[in-house]
């Protein structure tokens, strides 16, 4: 866990690859890709189903942990066209109290209406005390950003040619990529600049990564 | 038999014994297994049996009637001319058809409404024959399957399609009788079994064909600019244009596509006037291209042709007077082979010029003569149980007519392959196909194959069967992306990562020429030539091959052999043996040379078994297993065929080492396995296993089919299978797979009982050796670490862009 402050404002990073915001008690979670198994299973592709559970477990381990208000989704919570997982998913929903918020990304193509037939609210994007909430990267005048959409990974170095990849939250000046929340994504490798900033995310920590200068 | 020694007269060719032979064999409806080199006239010797017995039963044939399989498809357009010309001849009126890959949709058609006398076609091809529906009727006239150059299918996964063609064909085509063509190869009792299975009707011929191969090592003039490594050994082009002047025609034999690319430039460069004679042959260039050279090849049209293993088959060029080996040809097999690719007239000695790249290769050089001289042929080792290839092979049947389980588990089981299969594993096969899990589940939509009323197994979703179509064939490679001019004009095709790292406007050597990337496109780079003198050059994954036993033994004992001092080769090594015996030993044959240095990269243990590149892989994952053990420490590892390299950024103790006796032959297995899995070597096995049974959809490069949301890389596959499903069969044949194949688990354990006899000696040396170089400075390397990942972390740092260093 780590903890970074944002305009006076206190963000945990968590190895989960989500982000609890204290202030407001809100979970932030990218790239979930729902439905992502399913959607091979039905095409003859048997990706194990067990994969695609990961995600609800992966959630009441974390609203133990952090319970909130609030659940906000940076984009691609499903992965395709609507499947089984929808049930489940269905399920799910109606057993949190907190509010369920999504902002739409490019995988969404099931219809808003679905979502908010559910309950949730479906958003383009959110902004809120100073703050920006997006699933593609992008630069807001006079907001901090926090985005999805790239399932960021970064590579590291060391003595004796080892190298290291993980994924990460990836952090610019005026912008903060969240890793993939979904099992059974890949990864998009990134190169930092001088000025960003990288937290890689291990098993049970995330570890801020030091400079070579 | 009068009408066939008729006509070998009309050839003015004189039959030879073995050709004899076979007619009889085959007239007595043997199988049979025949040994004999490329170019000896092999392929008349069987097409003669098949046609001699329709002379003699004097009714014209039903149907097809013969098929021919071979592994190359130039090597099928060679096969098809040659027996279509006995044919006409002998039996005017009867066709022998080709198919493969590259068959048009409209010969298809044809072929299958009325099929020739005679196929030649692929293993793939053969698997997509039986995809379709009547395939039954189709080849219910069959009376033989002749396998050619088996021995380059034995060991490989197209090995086991065939395996499970035949057995399959066998089942309702009782009297079908088989005949194999293969060189001589170490293990030939095993082949002929796989081949013809357990029957007892069979006879084995050996053509009596002793060619004498000359080889000669190009020296390098002056030692002491000899690079001490690198893969190239571009510095020796003078030489090599020389000896391409002194003869008629050379081929040049690269083990790399890009060494290949690289040779072709630099002559062209080094002799302009070269231009127009010289050609370059490679699996990746484009077909018709590749034809051509072939063409040109036989035409006397060409003075130089740069290839790699894919002229190393077939096709006969008489021509060609003289072969340039550039580099380690890792077997003795191989070398012979491409070898007897010049001097094809009888009686003519077979010439090859070994080009080493670096220093140590000299070595190598004097230790293939040894195996030359001794015929040191090396086995070819069978997969077993690769349940990938199965598991195609029910898919290739379910989307035609369908199979019943009960009554194919039994035909599975006659092959070699899966001799030892279950029930369990069995129906584990059958439930991955029909429910994709091994337990029914709530929600699940999984849909590949289906049971239908009467219990046949068949695919009904037209979606599913076209994927199936399209990716079906076991050489496995990244997607393949094909290469074309802007303006129109294939050039070959080329793997898809190497083009994801270039820009739109970056020049890039292919096919011989530097061309521009305009764009990507529906799977198709589009270029246009290029003025620029820099380009990147493309490397092709895989193609990494291993020294034989045979030929690491040859080395070991080279190296240690008085006998050789004098020798030309050695004479010109002397320097680097000097330096050599300045810094650490050349080792004796009682002693095991372990070297300790330091650079500014880490702490470098390097390992001298001289075992080859296979065994070296497995040794060097395995010490730095047990090296782990004793206190948390990351390793990189190298090797290549002559050692290993432990990379670590902290010294390990050597006295902790030699204490703790950790080259002992207790649970070398069970260490070996744990290894495997820390190191993750499987990971790159599960490649071609995700392909080829279906889990990775590559696509098709001129048929982009909508796969939209179903892409995903066979990584990412190998994750979810160990972390959720690590009882899968696929994730544990990785694991296998690695173990005997790229291992070679027997030979492992003899390796590290000679090391029991051996003194080990560490040298501590103040810096690199001759000996470590070509390792240390490999970029190809295997990880292992015993630390935790925060902790390793803490030491490492980012790879900044670029443009911001």
């Amino acid at each position: 866990m780590k903890e970074i402050v944002l305009c006076q404002q206190h963000f945990l990073l968590h190895p989960s690859g989500g982000i609890f915001w204290k202030e407001t008690q809100t979970w932030l979670l990218a790239d979930v890709h729902l439905g992502k198994v399913a959607h091979f299973r039905k095409h003859g592709i048997a990706v194990p189903r067990k994969a695609e559970g990961a995600f609800y477990q992966k959630m009441e381990g974390l609203l133990k942990e952090y319970p909130s208000n609030r659940i906000l989704f940076l984009g691609d919570l499903f992965h395709s066209y609507q499947n089984n997982e929808w049930f489940l998913f269905e399920a799910w929903v109606k057993q949190q109290k907190a509010e369920l918020i999504l902002i739409q990304g490019n995988h969404d193509i099931i219809p808003a209406q679905k979502f908010t037939l559910l309950g949730l609210t479906v958003l383009d994007s959110l902004e809120e005390a100073g703050f920006f909430f997006t699933h593609y990267p992008t630069e807001k005048e006079s907001c901090f950003v926090f985005c999805g959409h790239l399932h960021p990974g970064i590579k590291l170095m060391g003595n004796g040619q080892q190298r290291l990849t993980l994924p990460c939250f990836y952090r610019t000046p005026k912008q903060l990529i969240l890793p993939a929340f979904g099992s059974f994504t890949g990864l998009h490798l990134l190169s930092p600049k001088r000025e960003d900033q990288v937290y890689a995310l291990t098993e049970n920590a995330v570890v801020e990564i030091e400079r070579k200068n | 038999m009068n009408d066939l020694l008729s006509w070998f007269t009309g050839q003015k060719w004189t039959p030879q014994d073995f050709q004899k032979e076979c007619w009889t064999a085959y007239s007595e409806g043997k199988n049979g297994m025949l040994h004999a080199p490329t170019g000896s006239g092999k392929t008349y010797a069987l097409w003669g049996g098949i046609l001699q017995e329709i002379l003699k039963n004097k009714q014209t044939p039903k149907g097809l009637q013969a098929l021919w399989i071979t592994p190359l498809r130039a090597l099928a357009v060679e096969i098809q001319q040659a027996t279509q010309r006995m044919t006409t001849d002998l039996c005017p009126g009867l066709k022998v058809d080709l198919r493969t890959g590259d068959s048009t949709q409209n010969e298809r058609t044809r072929q299958k409404r009325s099929p020739s006398f005679g196929l030649i076609t692929t293993p793939e091809s053969l698997h997509v024959l039986i995809s379709n529906k009547e395939h039954q009727r189709y080849f219910e006239n069959v009376q033989v399957v002749v396998v050619d150059e088996w021995h380059e299918l034995l060991g490989s996964k197209r090995g086991v399609q065939i395996e499970l063609a035949l057995a399959y064909l066998r089942s309702f085509l009782p009297n079908l009788r088989i005949w194999g063509i293969s060189a001589t190869l170490g293990n030939k009792t095993l082949a002929r079994q796989i081949l013809l299975g357990n029957t007892k009707k069979y006879t084995t011929i050996t053509a009596q064909i002793q060619k004498e191969i000359k080889v000669i090592s190009i020296v390098p003039k002056n030692m002491e600019r000899f690079p001490w490594r690198g893969h190239l050994g571009i510095h020796l082009l003078p030489q090599v244009l020389k000896l391409i002047q002194k003869n008629k025609t050379t081929l040049v034999f690269t083990n790399t596509r890009a060494q290949c690319e690289i040779w072709f430039h630099k002559l062209l460069e080094a002799n302009p006037n070269l231009a127009g004679s010289i050609a370059m042959h490679h699996g990746s260039i484009d077909k018709k291209i590749r034809l051509w050279v072939e063409e040109a090849l036989r035409k006397e049209e060409l003075k130089v042709v740069v290839c790699t293993s894919s002229l190393d088959l077939g096709v006969d060029f008489s021509p060609v007077e003289s072969c340039i080996q550039i580099g380690s040809p890792k077997g003795v097999g191989r070398f012979i082979q491409r070898a007897g690719r010049s001097g094809h007239r009888p009686n003519t000695p077979s010439t090859i010029y070994f080009l080493p790249t670096h220093a140590m290769e000299l070595i190598e050089a004097v230790a293939l003569q040894e195996g030359i001289k001794q015929q040191k042929i090396e086995d070819r080792i069978p997969y077993l149980n690769t349940y990938d290839v199965l598991l195609q092979f029910l898919m290739t049947l379910a989307i035609g007519s369908g199979f019943y389980p009960d009554a194919l588990f039994p035909i599975v089981k006659k092959t070699f392959c899966y001799q030892t299969l279950d029930q369990e594993k069995w129906q584990w096969l059958l439930n991955f196909l029909i429910k994709g899990s091994q337990s029914l589940e709530h929600y699940d939509e999984y849909k590949k194959v289906s049971v239908l009323a009467n219990g046949l197994l068949q695919v009904t979703h037209k979606g599913i069967a076209m994927r199936h179509r399209l990716s079906m064939g076991t050489i496995v490679s990244d997607a393949d992306l094909k290469v074309r001019y802007q303006k129109g004009g294939y050039l070959g095709t080329i793997e898809e990562w190497f083009v994801s790292k270039l820009k739109p406007g970056d020049v890039f050597t292919f096919s011989g020429r530097n061309l521009e990337l305009i764009r990507l496109q529906h799977m198709e780079v589009v270029v246009k030539k290029s003025k620029a003198k820099q380009a990147k050059v493309p490397a092709w994954m895989g193609g990494r091959m291993s020294f034989s036993a045979h030929l690491s033994d040859l080395l070991k004992s080279t190296l240690q052999n008085p006998a050789h001092e004098n020798s030309p080769e050695f004479k010109a090594l002397a320097p680097v043996f000097t330096q050599q015996q300045k810094e650490s030993i050349v080792p004796k044959p009682h002693e095991f040379l372990i070297e300790r240095f330091h650079t500014k990269e880490g702490c470098h243990t390097v390992f001298y078994p001289f075992e080859g590149y296979a065994i070296h892989e497995a040794m060097a994952s395995l010490m730095a297993y047990r090296i782990s053990l004793l206190s948390p420490i990351s390793f990189t590892m190298s090797y290549n065929d002559y050692g290993f390299e432990l990379l670590s950024d902290q010294a390990f103790d050597s006295t902790r080492f030699m204490d703790n006796d950790l080259f002992t032959i207790q649970y070398v297995l069970e260490d070996l396995e744990k290894s495997i899995n820390l190191s993750e070597m499987a990971r790159r096995r599960f490649r071609d296993i995700a392909v080829i049974s279906g889990l990775v959809f590559q696509g098709f490069p001129n048929k982009p089919i909508k796969t939209k949301h179903l892409q995903s890389g066979s990584q990412l596959f190998y994750d979810v299978f160990k972390d959720y499903e690590p009882d899968n069969l696929l994730y544990h044949q990785s694991l296998e797979e690695t173990f005997d194949h790229g291992m070679e688990r027997g030979r492992l354990l003899e390796v590290f009982e000679s090391i029991q006899k051996q003194t080990i000696v560490w040298k501590e040396c103040t810096q690199p050796t001759p000996f470590s170089f070509p390792l240390i400075t490999d970029r190809i390397r295997s990880k292992l670490s015993s630390e935790r990942v925060e902790d390793r972390i803490k030491k490492m740092y980012l790879q900044l862009d670029k443009t911001n260093r």
